[in-house]
């Protein structure tokens, strides 16, 4: 077996409360590395088109990759992939906290569980015994994912659900410890089997192909995260809340169900003002990672909580209308122990607001008052009264309601909280991307408007390209499996000190903008590794890696997932996005909203797709993506 | 109309005020200036927590769209912004 992988895949059927290991296959690792990739090859293999989500032939598939278990840092991280019931696509989601590092202790690379249990269960999967325990979980059924953990206890580690899961709440997530798989739905898959929880235990060793070699990059790789502006200073101190500011300067913070991408008083639900306002502590909460962006805050009746990341202060926040972090901390601490994707509700609720607003629904919900919101959340976990309805997410909603042109969401998937009308690139990647609108399958924003050194948003230039890097990018980091942060420290700290005023910053990104077809040649070279994540992996696998190797991994998974779509009849007339985002204005020197028309040839183009957005079969040969 | 000038937090903190409101319609050098001068004696204050700072205009960068000579318009939102972050 290849270096990095425990060589081994335990499959589960709920059904029949039978398992079986089976041997990884050394190719699909070469050509999916693992993870998100590995998982949707399975996904892709194992089921019909069609099948129901929610039903017993949906497999729910937890997959690590060969980073998972070595100790690099940020790499605590899982994939979940199986089809989504909120787009009727590919499903996948990641997650941290420590259930990725006690999978590969136990020896195991992926987890597949099929079928449906009759009644609620838990496993309890011991590596070192190759058992698995079929365990009763109705005292844990109806319970949140904290009470839930605390009951499991400590020394295993553990993946579960909560309320939101266990009633098919169509964003509801799979937690570990105190973090998410959040999108797309994947919780609702694993209560639909009446899986409550997946305890893992396990004391194996990974072997690494040159263990001395990785030991020493990686000592000194934590000290140069620790220094890094990005990542041991900004994230460090105010978690990814830093950059509420950032956003609402460069008016891409959703405000008001995305009517505006700027809120007077989004300071009020920002990093800065939460070190100030707050903060209790810092939480380290995945495993072995250097930055722990994680922050602590204090919820009455709850206690000490991880508290809200940007895209959740900047959805429950200022996409409410609502400032006052005192709610948005509560609300996502309800999302995290009621188990649902903070992304999907905060977008969820303002699209209620709006219709209330409207007149087209009576929710008892307005922008800019708290009140009803906390029972909403609950009423939706538990799909009581109106609370059944918005828990099926805005697209469900709009086709039951109206107010389709101001649904945010992509093929059904919510959009994050960066208003792609002011990050162009953003935009794409929110169209194309296969899971829906989503942006971590690239995260194009950064060089837009929240790294260091943008260029021009609203340009046209570069704006096909870079989603196509990226989306390739973070397929191959979701299969690692490795947050995608540490893609922030590859731009140097002297970069984060140039001062955005100055002749040299202009010069830079106006070269940048205008290097097209060159960015993307040189993303695809295969001369040496480079970034750490090609050097963790030739360390680890023995294999060289180069960042032309992870480009075209990643191409791979993109456009299986793309295939794995089309089989289920989602196209090109799905890579679009909301009418509110292509026909609205939010800034005044514009007078319509992203021009995606003219950026999406382009970028079938750059992806080697026909004009309708399916993939050439030259493509596919290219890729030896098997269809 | 004014312009509306949304600081960083540091620079709001230091202020005591998240925003300032200035009439008529100074360009951004001016505003530069203007802001400095509400730091009174702590000019130097102001100058370090601007050193590595874009100015933005109506949510663009200005260098982009603006000389620093270049009127802004009554109604323009110029805010102060610290890049370098995550999300």
């Amino acid at each position: 077996m290849i270096k990095g992988y425990a060589g081994r895949i335990l499959d589960v059927d709920l059904g029949s409360r039978s398992f079986a290991f089976q041997p990884l296959d050394e190719n699909t690792a070469r050509l999916y590395l693992g993870g998100k990739g590995y998982g949707t090859r399975l996904l892709y293999d194992l089921t019909p088109a069609g099948i129901d989500p929610l039903g017993p032939e949906n497999p729910l598939i937890f997959a690590t990759g060969p980073l998972n278990g070595s100790l690099a840092p940020q790499s605590n991280r899982f994939a979940v992939v199986c089809k989504s019931p909120l787009t009727g696509g590919i499903g996948s989601a990641a997650c941290g906290g420590s259930f990725a590092f006690g999978l590969k202790k136990a020896g195991i690379d992926i987890l597949i569980v099929r079928n449906q249990s009759a009644t609620p269960v838990r496993l309890e999967i011991d590596g070192d015994r190759d058992s698995v325990t079929f365990l009763d979980a109705t005292d844990l059924w109806g319970q949140g994912t904290r009470a839930t953990q605390e009951a499991l206890g400590k020394g295993r580690n553990h993946a579960v659900i909560g309320p939101a899961g266990e009633n098919q709440v169509l964003y509801a997530g799979i937690v570990s410890d105190e973090r998410i798989a959040g999108r797309t739905g994947v919780g609702a898959v694993m209560g639909s089997k009446r899986l409550k929880a997946v305890s893992v235990t396990g004391t194996r060793k990974l072997e690494l192909e040159d263990q001395e070699k990785f030991n020493d990059y990686t000592k000194w790789l934590r000290k140069l995260f620790r220094s890094h502006p990005v990542l041991g200073e900004k994230l460090r101190r105010y978690g990814t809340m830093g950059i509420v500011n950032t956003t609402n300067a460069r008016n891409i913070l959703p405000t008001r169900n995305f009517k505006y991408g700027h809120h007077d008083d989004a300071m009020s639900v920002s990093g800065e003002y939460l070190e100030d306002h707050g903060l209790v502590g810092v939480k380290s909460s995945c495993i072995h990672c250097p930055v722990a962006c994680g922050r602590e805050v204090a919820v009455e009746g709850a206690g000490r909580v991880k508290g809200p990341e940007y895209e959740t202060a900047a959805l429950l926040g200022p996409n409410l209308e609502i400032t006052d972090l005192r709610w948005v901390n509560e609300w996502n601490f309800l999302a995290d122990d009621l188990g649902m994707d903070s992304i999907s509700l905060g977008v969820t609720l303002g699209f209620a607001m709006e219709l209330q607003e409207r007149g087209l629904l009576q929710a008892g919900l307005a922008f800019g008052d708290a009140t009803g919101v906390s029972d909403m959340i609950q009423d939706i976990a538990h799909r009581r009264g109106l609370g059944n309805e918005l828990a099926d997410g805005v697209k469900r909603m709009s086709e039951r309601h109206g107010g389709a042109a101001f649904a945010m969401h992509v093929k059904g998937l919510e959009l994050s909280a960066y208003d792609p009308r002011g990050s162009y690139a953003q935009g794409v990647e929110y169209a194309t991307t296969n899971r829906g609108g989503c942006h971590v399958q690239g995260a194009s924003m950064y060089f837009e408007s929240t790294g260091p050194l943008t260029i021009d948003p609203q340009s046209l230039r570069l704006k096909a390209e870079i989603p196509v890097v990226q989306q390739n990018l973070a397929c191959a980091i979701n299969s690692m499996v490795l947050c995608i942060f540490t893609t922030y420290g590859m731009i140097p700290k002297q970069v984060h000190a140039l001062d955005p005023k100055s002749r040299l910053y202009r010069t830079i990104t106006y070269f940048f903008e205008r290097s097209g077809p060159l960015y993307r040649l040189l993303m695809r070279l295969k001369l040496a590794p480079v970034t750490w994540f090609e050097k963790w992996l030739t360390y680890i696998t023995g294999q060289t890696f180069t960042s032309g190797h992870l480009q075209e991994i990643g191409e791979r998974i993109f456009n299986l997932e793309r295939m794995y779509n089309l089989r289920e009849g989602i196209g090109g007339a799905e890579d679009t996005l909301p009418h509110r985002m292509l026909h609205e204005s939010t800034f005044p020197h514009l007078d319509s909203g992203h021009p995606l028309d003219q950026l999406l040839p382009r970028y079938y183009e750059i992806r080697g797709w026909d004009p309708q957005g399916v993939p050439l079969q030259r493509t596919l040969d290219r890729l030896q993506v098997r269809t | 109309m004014s312009i509306t000038v949304e600081l960083t937090y540091d620079l709001a903190k230091a202020l005591g005020s998240r925003r300032l409101e200035l009439e008529g319609t100074p360009t951004l050098r001016q505003v530069l200036t203007l802001t400095r001068d509400r730091f009174g004696a702590e000019g130097a204050a102001f100058d370090r927590l601007t050193r590595v700072t874009a100015l933005v205009v109506n949510g663009v960068i200005a260098s982009r769209t603006h000389s620093l000579d270049i009127p802004l318009q009554a109604g323009d939102r110029v805010s102060f912004l610290k890049a370098a972050a995550g999300g």
